[in-house]
């Protein structure tokens, strides 16, 4: 099959990538640049399993022609969390902190549909949140969990916005300052 | 006996256990960065797809592969002529046979540099069948002059389990019958007798990742494979004996997403390791979507049908259920879904007091059936709990105070769920464990929550109509055992004060990992982030069953608990004298061992760990004796309660059924976690709801194809679908099962079996008509309507 040269800018870098013209976005993400967070669930658009965010709108990998995405700004997952620090983005710590999430598989795409969403609108209502990821399937029925993930990251986003910083939390483990090797000679 | 529970045991302030920790694994699963076995890649790794038969029934006259072999890029092509037609595992067919029997049936596997080149080649495989007759329902399986699915083992379609494993307790007709009391009398007594019918949708479970494997035994005689499934150590043996090689030159490793009870063994594994040894490449064999649904296993189809004999003063007297199941093409195990229901649906959920069960299975040519949450007990339940409506109905007594009348309590009688079928004759009753005293506060406080008092009408009579627009309300209770398999783990002390638990049993979504995780940091006094969990590595772990049957908790958790304990055991014996004390007077928390009286006295765990070089625990579970988990006395393995609570609009225009609200309260002992407690709990809800709402699988009544293998077709619930976090509520009610780590036991697919009752109840209250049915479609809901408007 012919293969065409695509420049695909992903995650803020700039790819040269070969699909051929049935490769649709989410195969030259995985398999060209390893890109292994956008899942593939149902390969048929069905799920938002496979949601990247493409110039500012939550779209569909699964059903984007690779070709086509030349030229467009692709945020896939793995360009979440900070580059410099590696600090997970705040709509993944609040997934993290909610327990939204089972099985997992679904969850990358439902935090690009909860971004692309917290981008446009950072003050949604539950049932804009709602509609929001109604493209998005958890098998796992985590929807309780997932929409107060969304509604505690957008309290999250604005707090970073108003300079609010979290107090960290208190070690409360006394530390121990002593390698392990000081004991073995401790040894009886 | 006294059955009584010292619940000041189980009220001390725990550090870690009964936390809402985030799950061990969330960061991984929130980059994207949790690895599937569809993202794993390994040098020269070639790839194999699965020719799948067309037919639901058809004899293999003729397969040639010599076109196929020559594109360029094909490795290797299996077939069952190159195979050995073998039974891999206990419950299935042969890896390729050359008879097939259901339309999605293995003919074929392409091994090739790519994807595309073994699809291609496929293509060029020349196959002739003979078309043979098939027979798609259960009833009609069953009748003398059925087409026979597998003449092989029997000349009907009765289902007796396999050859090789012998059903003891079934009768000659094919049924597996459980009497408890008298069931004749206890119809004498009776005041009323209420009959009901169901049939059960037919659900698949819809595995987020669709199921993919690889496997590497190309380097050595060393066969690795990474498999996406809930079972991992009970795979070995049976693929030892295939292969022809020791156990411990096989090494699986288990990375399973979302199995919902039915990614167990698939036959990808075993064409992996013979493609990989002939081609001497690591190999991957990846489903489509599409294949994950015809090629695997779906939920067990039941028709029911029942009478529940009852008193004026509300008592059950009486209770028979007749029940067939759709077993389907390939589906060794389906015995167990038949157990059970006999024991949990048809025997256990109320005091019955006198009951009679008789259930059957039959070989079909759709596809298998296997397990999914709640492994017949939400099949059995539903029928069950509709008709204990129409009883509520018939003596004029309120549902909830009908099941409140009937409850279950500690102390009663209880069976093991394989007496059923393994078991003697003559069952050997033993007792429920005071764990289940709960059951009342689940149908209470779910009743208060739900707000049922003061929505409830009475029987047929909706909370309100506006237009076309029924509002209904209804209630239901289930039950689910907590099996009791072979497990072991270990617990690894590091110098540095952390440790390793390893448990072959499997993450598989659940929160297993986590649970594990917290259990082991609890009993050794060290902090969470101080212990990784390793699950599911035969490399690496001892036996462990599996994450089947709800046996998580109760088997897994509380080994790798006793593993702990002994680690713990260990660090005390050496730390007591140096203390000035004895073991029994010291106790573990924050990093420290401390001695209980006085604090102060104290030594960090790190140094205890760094003295003895390696501290390590070990356990194997200790077996069950006879059927009773208690060696002295006859408490059975738990059972864990539910009551749901829907309420529903219907639309008497289309049909169309909207779920509005869910309340389900869950019995799950103690909640090791509660965050992951209440997800499972949701999942379960979302399950059975979209069960009898909007997942029914279609299957063409003329050939057995599956009509919408693919997720538009085939409507998974999204957050839309289900109501919002205020009127979508799984809560946990605890009492602890003083067998469990704990206090915990399992629960999760007891998640499962209230809520579809609970809904077709509330239908029934919102339209007035009673449905049969147990896919609640627009359709079906629609012709109820009519009828009773004819009626009228």
């Amino acid at each position: 099959m012919k293969k065409e040269t695509v420049i695909l800018n992903v995650n803020g870098e700039s790819y040269e990538v070969h699909p051929a013209s049935t490769d649709s976005l989410a195969d030259v993400l995985r398999n060209e640049l390893g890109l292994m967070g956008t899942r593939i669930m149902c390969n048929d658009g069905a799920c938002g399993a496979c949601t990247v965010i493409m110039d500012g709108e939550a779209t569909l990998s699964c059903m984007m022609p690779a070709m086509d995405a030349e030229g467009k700004e692709i945020i896939t997952i793995e360009g979440l969390p900070d580059p410099k620090t590696g600090e997970l983005h705040p709509i993944q710590q609040a997934y993290v902190d909610h327990n939204a999430m089972q099985c997992g598989f679904c969850t990358p795409g439902f935090i690009m549909s909860s971004k692309a969403l917290l981008d446009k609108n950072p003050h949604p209502s539950e049932e804009e949140i709602r509609q929001a990821l109604s493209g998005n399937i958890c098998r796992c029925g985590t929807y309780r969990k997932i929409t107060e993930a969304v509604l505690d990251a957008a309290d999250r986003i604005q707090k970073i916005k108003d300079g609010v910083t979290e107090k960290p939390k208190e070690e409360q483990e006394e530390v121990i300052e002593v390698s392990s090797t000081s004991f073995l000679g401790g040894r009886s | 006996m006294d059955h009584s529970i010292d619940e000041s045991k189980y009220s001390k302030d725990y550090a870690v256990v009964g936390k809402r920790l985030p799950r061990v694994d969330a960061v991984a699963k929130v980059t994207g960065k949790f690895q599937c076995i569809a993202d794993i890649q390994l040098p020269g790794m070639i790839y194999a797809k699965v020719m799948h038969s067309p037919y639901s029934h058809a004899k293999i006259t003729k397969i040639d592969t010599s076109k196929a072999e020559e594109v360029p890029g094909v490795k290797c092509i299996l077939t069952h002529l190159n195979t050995k037609k073998m039974h891999v595992n206990w419950h299935m067919g042969p890896p390729l046979d050359d008879v097939m029997h259901y339309q999605g049936e293995e003919v074929a596997v392409v091994a090739a540099l790519t994807e595309k080149i073994a699809l291609e080649a496929m293509k060029l495989i020349e196959v002739e069948y003979e078309i043979l007759p098939s027979v798609y329902d259960s009833e009609e399986a069953l009748k003398p002059d059925a087409p026979i699915v597998h003449p092989e083992y029997r000349s009907d379609n009765s289902f007796r389990g396999l050859p090789w494993i012998g059903l003891n307790r079934m009768d000659e007709d094919g049924y597996l019958r459980i009497e408890h009391g008298n069931y004749e009398k206890g119809k004498k007594e009776a005041d009323v007798i209420v009959e009901g019918d169901n049939v059960t949708p037919i659900q698949f479970p819809i595995s987020p990742a669709p199921r993919c494997c690889v496997v590497d035994w190309s380097s050595g005689d060393m066969l690795n494979a990474w498999i996406d499934s809930q079972t991992t150590q009970s795979q070995v043996p049976g693929l030892s004996a295939y292969l022809g090689i020791p156990q411990n030159k096989i090494r699986l490793m288990s990375h399973c997403i979302g199995a919902y009870g039915n990614k167990q063994p698939v036959k990808l594994l075993w064409f992996g390791a013979l493609i990989s040894k002939q081609t001497g490449r690591p190999v991957k064999l990846p489903y489509t979507r599409e294949e994950d649904f015809i090629g695997t296993w779906r939920r067990v189809e039941f028709k029911t049908h029942m009478e529940m004999g009852v008193k004026k003063d509300g008592t059950i007297s009486s209770f028979f259920t007749h029940c067939i199941a759709n077993q389907g093409a390939d589906s060794g195990f389906g015995f167990i879904s038949m157990g059970t229901a006999s024991v949990e649906a048809f025997t256990l959920l109320h005091k019955y007091n006198n009951s009679l069960c008789e259930t059957a299975g039959a070989y079909t040519n759709i596809t298998s059936y296997g397990a999914i949450n709640g492994f017949g007990a939400p099949e059995g339940m539903y029928g069950a709990e509709k008709v204990a409506d129409r009883a509520a109905e018939a003596i004029g007594m309120d549902p909830v105070e009908f099941y409140l009348k009937n409850v279950v309590k500690g102390g009663d009688d209880s069976m093991e769920m394989n007496q059923s079928f393994n078991g003697p004759k003559e069952i050997e009753w033993g007792v429920m464990g005071p764990d289940i005293d709960d059951f009342e506060e689940v149908i209470r406080k779910c009743a208060e929550e739900s707000k049922w008092k003061e929505k409830w009408q009475g029987w047929g009579k909706p909370v309100s109509a506006e237009g076309p627009i029924r509002r209904g309300i209804g209630v239901a209770t289930g039950m689910h055992h907590c099996t009791w398999n072979p497990s072991s783990a270990i617990v690894k002390m590091n110098m540095d004060g952390s440790a390793v638990v390893i448990n072959n049993a499997n993450e598989i979504g659940q929160g297993f990992a986590t649970a594990i995780t917290q259990v082991v940091a609890e009993s050794l006094g060290i902090s969470y982030e101080k212990v990784t969990a390793v699950t599911g590595d035969t490399g690496v772990g001892g036996f462990a069953f599996g994450n089947v049957a709800s046996q998580g908790t109760t088997s897994h958790v509380y080994s790798s608990k006793r593993a702990a304990d002994d680690a713990r055991r260990k660090m005390f014996e050496w730390a007591a004298p140096k203390l000035g004390t004895t073991p029994d007077k010291l106790d573990a928390k924050n990093n420290f061992v401390f001695v209980k009286e006085d604090p102060e006295k104290k030594m960090p765990v790190a140094q205890i760990c760094a003295a003895n070089v390696q501290i390590f625990g070990t356990t194997t579970n200790p077996p069950q004796e006879k059927f009773f988990l208690d060696p002295n006395g006859k408490i059975t393995s738990p059972y864990a309660t539910a009551c749901a609570i829907a309420e529903v609009e219907v639309d008497t225009e289309t049909g169309i059924v909207r779920l509005t609200d869910l309340h389900s309260f869950d019995d799950v002992g103690v909640a090791l976690n509660p965050d992951n407690c209440e997800n499972q709990i949701d999942l379960g809800m979302c399950m059975a709801k979209g069960w009898i709402l909007n997942e029914k699988v279609a299957i063409d009544k003329r050939n057995g194809a599956i009509m919408n293998p693919n997720m538009i077709d085939y409507k998974v619930s999204t957050i839309l679908d289900m109501p919002d976090r205020h009127h979508y509520v799984g809560r946990i009610v605890e009492k602890p099962w003083p067998f469990g780590p704990y206090g915990g036991k399992g629960f999760s697919e007891t998640a499962c079996t209230a809520t579809a009752p609970a809904i077709a109840n509330a239908v029934y209250n919102a339209i007035g008509v009673r449905i049969d049915e147990g896919f609640l479609s627009p359709k079906v809901v629609l012709q109820a309507w009519n009828s009773r408007e004819k009626e009228r």
